[in-house]
């Protein structure tokens, strides 16, 4: 479905992505793994144009384009094709979480306002917001911000949906409600590309692990082959020190 | 001393006249320079490099001169340059010395709200979260709608407190339009005063009225802002 080839940006003489090439057929559910600068969350936003990459191509269905000079239909076009959920969720703050939900639908795509009110609704009731249709995202907590932000996204039936460390900015008890609903559109199917540092969530639930540092695919592999039996030694003592910090925590 | 005051009564009067011309001064030049100072501010939050410089300059001039003197400067300026390029360049008949006053007061003021105005706009766009736009682009909203829809209104809200500030200081300034020999509040107070030389009774008149004026708009900004977070608030 989707096809990047070497990947790269520099952001001045900082070569954040040195050529990453990636694959997603329907049905996957990437995760991207990595300590902080090794590029995730820069190479998330280049698949939807919010990070211009400096060169790469891009095969997503029909379209064909160079990272560096893809054209502004394009870029609307893959936007359409995409959603992107925010490590701070990014609601319209001028904006109830309904007409959160609902303005990719109405000004975006053209969906008439009524059908759209429905189809609005019915993705915030998936994300078990039934009762909040009418709060401003101020009046909502980060947990529930964050659930709009996935209703927002998934409403628009994107081909495939990206999350940029969606429960970073989340205390504790709420990255739980916000997996779950994440869960759920794995398990019916939804196509997830998904930078986190939540390994329970990467073990259980991904298809495809993609561990990045330095600003390259160090491994790549199933979950059991990443957690069990890493190749690479980076990849190793990245886990170690990530679940020894896990069990320290509990 | 003693205040004549059938002298103020008479003068309130007659000084009402101009309160129209003064309030129209204000918001038609509002209302005109408010597109301009967004393109402007624009401009510059979006990093256009030439529109950015251009206008740049343009804004420290305006902001460095005083308002007293851009009106000297101007006025002495345009009627000239305006007659050369209409009687050499475009060869009409028409004589421009004709044009009522009231013109150049806008074009100054509005050449002066212009700046202003845009770096008001410019600190409201500032101060909406990038992320508010990147989510707009994200669901495929192209960067017109994002702005229209999702941006500006949130950059209006927090810049109602500095567009009051700027309609009340126009509306001050607006005073100065006496120097075109528009009769503006001022230029009527100016000549009933001259006539008995009851300046104090009517400097004082259209100062309480400049009082009500700016209390008058400062009151509807008051109301605007408290209609937006009402309506922010109403959900709950």
């Amino acid at each position: 479905m989707l096809e990047v080839k070497n990947v790269k940006k520099s952001f001045g003489d900082n070569q954040v992505l040195k050529g990453i090439d990636l694959k997603v057929n329907k049905g996957d559910i990437i995760v991207i793994l990595g300590p902080s600068g090794s590029g995730k969350t820069t190479f998330l936003r280049s698949l939807n144009f919010l990070e211009k990459a400096d060169s790469g191509t891009m095969d997503f269905d029909e379209i064909h384009t160079e990272f560096s000079n893809a054209s502004g239909k394009v870029i609307i076009k893959v936007r359409k094709k995409t959603a992107f959920v925010f490590q701070n969720y990014n609601l319209f703050q001028n904006k109830t979480a309904l007409q959160n939900v609902m303005e990719g639908l109405v000004t975006a795509r053209r969906v008439p306002r009524k059908e759209s009110e429905e189809r609005a609704k019915k993705a915030l009731d998936k994300v078990g917001l039934s009762g909040r249709y009418d709060y401003y995202p101020y009046q909502l907590s980060g947990g529930q911000q964050q659930r709009v932000g996935i209703a927002r996204a998934v409403v628009v039936n994107p081909d495939i949906l990206l999350f940029d460390e969606p429960t970073s900015a989340l205390d504790p008890e709420l990255i739980g409600e916000v997996l779950a609903v994440m869960k759920s559109l794995a398990e019916e199917g939804a196509t997830m590309i998904v930078v986190t540092h939540e390994m329970s969530f990467a073990q259980e639930v991904a298809s495809r692990i993609v561990f990045m540092d330095g600003g390259v695919v160090v491994e790549e592999g199933s979950a059991r082959e990443i957690f069990t039996a890493p190749k690479e030694e980076r990849t190793r003592q990245f886990l170690r020190r990530i679940i020894r910090d896990y069990d320290y925590v509990i | 001393m003693q205040l004549n005051t059938e002298f103020m009564r008479q003068t309130l009067i007659d000084v009402l006249a101009g309160v129209p011309v003064t309030l129209k001064l204000t918001f038609v030049t509002l209302l005109l320079s408010a597109p301009p100072a967004f393109w402007i501010a624009l401009g510059k939050t979006e990093g256009g490099k030439n529109r950015g410089k251009i206008s740049g300059v343009y804004v420290s001039v305006v902001r460095g001169t005083p308002v007293v003197v851009q009106i000297l400067f101007l006025y002495s300026l345009l009627p000239t340059m305006l007659n050369y390029l209409i009687k050499n360049v475009f060869r009409l008949d028409f004589n421009i010395f004709n044009i009522d006053a009231v013109w150049y007061a806008y074009i100054i003021f509005i050449l002066n709200t212009t700046a202003v105005l845009s770096e008001v706009f410019r600190s409201a766009l500032l101060a909406v979260d990038g992320g508010q736009l990147e989510a707009a682009l994200s669901i495929g909203l192209s960067r017109r709608q994002a702005y229209m829809r999702i941006i500006i209104p949130q950059a209006l809200m927090s810049a109602l407190p500095n567009i009051c500030n700027t309609t009340v200081s126009l509306l001050k300034n607006s005073s100065l339009a006496f120097m075109m020999t528009v009769k503006d509040i001022t230029a009527i107070a100016k000549v009933k005063a001259a006539y008995g030389y009851n300046y104090i009774e009517a400097y004082l008149v259209i100062l309480l009225m400049y009082v009500i004026l700016c209390s008058v708009v400062q009151g509807i900004f008051r109301l605007l802002e408290n209609a937006v977070s009402v309506r922010r608030r109403a959900a709950v």
